[in-house]
């Protein structure tokens, strides 16, 4: 690893910004920045509803740390999410259609 | 049923929803305008990719996330006439049984809320249909949008009626997504939204609040009397007015 001047040179770090319109005419937008393969930071956003709204912010921290290629993981959490929550305008696999994607990162 | 009719800033207008939630409420339907003018965003939006916020600073346009979720909506001060009903769960359940539907279920609550717009509007003479999920149209247009939420055992919903449509400030405000107008395959966004005074031509905005109380009474079987505040109401909604949807970290946490 090349330290140079107190930066990790070779850290890599990649920011997308994704959109999916999904039916019913809502939008999810989801702001993710991976840092060494992993989920550094991951913003949900959009015109979608979800009871209780608050939970979206434990999903966002639950998906911080995962690998992005370990599908199975990110699968995993929203599944369990998906369980919690009461959903309209937003269904399981649209959540797993923006934020898995098909980029290679 | 109680009913509030006032005109007041959107931190205030935002906060005395939660604010009567917060007192426990008895039922109440408030009919409200919006001044100054203002756009309200949804829970899980974010100010910046909705907004023109240097063009609403200009202009003196507030902005306030809501605590509903759904889509970023101008207010404008002399074009909306807004709804908000706040429940009690237990007795919203009731109402909704009584008349053959389910309160628990959220699209069946939208069904019943828009219900009582649409009898509104059709007593003015405008002919409207609920189109799910959340939204109002007359002949192909939105003219109406809601959304809904559900905490500390009330109801909320709350939503817009267009009364008169300034286009070009509302696009001004707002950026709309290229991608959801061509998805509706309408080449202007203009094109997707209509309202009373462009349904009717002139009608005045008591009539439409004189229609709309009624709309409400027919559909939910139930008479309101004009009420105000109670004192315990409004400290709390001063105090989340000034606390929490006046503030940036609610409204720039997203």
């Amino acid at each position: 690893m090349a330290v140079n001047g107190g930066t990790i040179k070779d850290k890599k770090s990649v920011k997308r910004i994704r959109e999916l319109k999904i039916e019913g005419g809502k939008l999810i937008r989801c702001k993710i920045e991976v840092e060494n393969g992993r989920i550094e930071r991951i913003l949900l956003s959009g015109d979608f509803f979800l009871y209780p709204e608050e939970s979206i912010t434990q999903l966002e921290s639950e998906l911080k740390g995962l690998k992005i290629d370990d599908r199975k993981s990110i699968k995993r959490v929203i599944t369990k999410f998906f369980r919690g929550v009461e959903a309209v305008g937003i269904t399981k696999e649209d959540l797993m259609k923006i934020i898995l994607g098909n980029d290679r990162w | 049923m109680r009913l509030l009719l006032e005109s007041q800033d959107c931190y205030r207008n935002m906060a005395e929803d939660e604010a009567l939630i917060k007192t426990k409420s008895e039922p109440t339907l408030r009919l409200y305008t919006w001044k100054p003018s203002a756009v309200s965003i949804g829970y899980f939006q974010s100010i910046k990719d909705e907004v023109d916020v240097n063009f609403c600073r200009k202009n003196g346009i507030d902005i306030v996330r809501r605590n509903t979720g759904g889509g970023a909506v101008f207010h404008d001060e002399k074009g909306e006439l807004t709804y908000s009903l706040m429940y009690p769960l237990s007795e919203w359940n009731k109402l909704a049984e009584s008349i053959g539907r389910d309160g628990n279920n959220i699209m069946e609550t939208y069904r019943i809320v828009c219900n009582c717009l649409i009898i509104g509007l059709e007593k003015l003479g405008i002919e409207a249909d609920f189109k799910p999920i959340n939204d109002i149209e007359t002949n192909g247009k939105k003219i109406s949008g809601s959304a809904q939420t559900r905490r500390e055992g009330y109801l909320l919903q709350h939503g817009t009626l267009l009364y008169s449509l300034n286009t070009k400030k509302m696009f001004r405000v707002l950026k709309v997504s290229d991608e959801k107008i061509r998805d509706k395959k309408i080449a202007s966004a203009k094109e997707r939204v209509t309202s009373i005074t462009l349904q009717l031509g002139k009608v005045s905005f008591k009539s439409v609040v004189g229609a709309m109380i009624l709309g409400f009474e027919t559909g939910l079987k139930e008479k309101v009397k004009i009420g105000k505040l109670k004192k315990e109401e409004e400290e709390m909604l001063e105090k989340l007015a000034k606390e929490k949807y006046g503030c940036e970290w609610w409204n720039n946490q997203r």
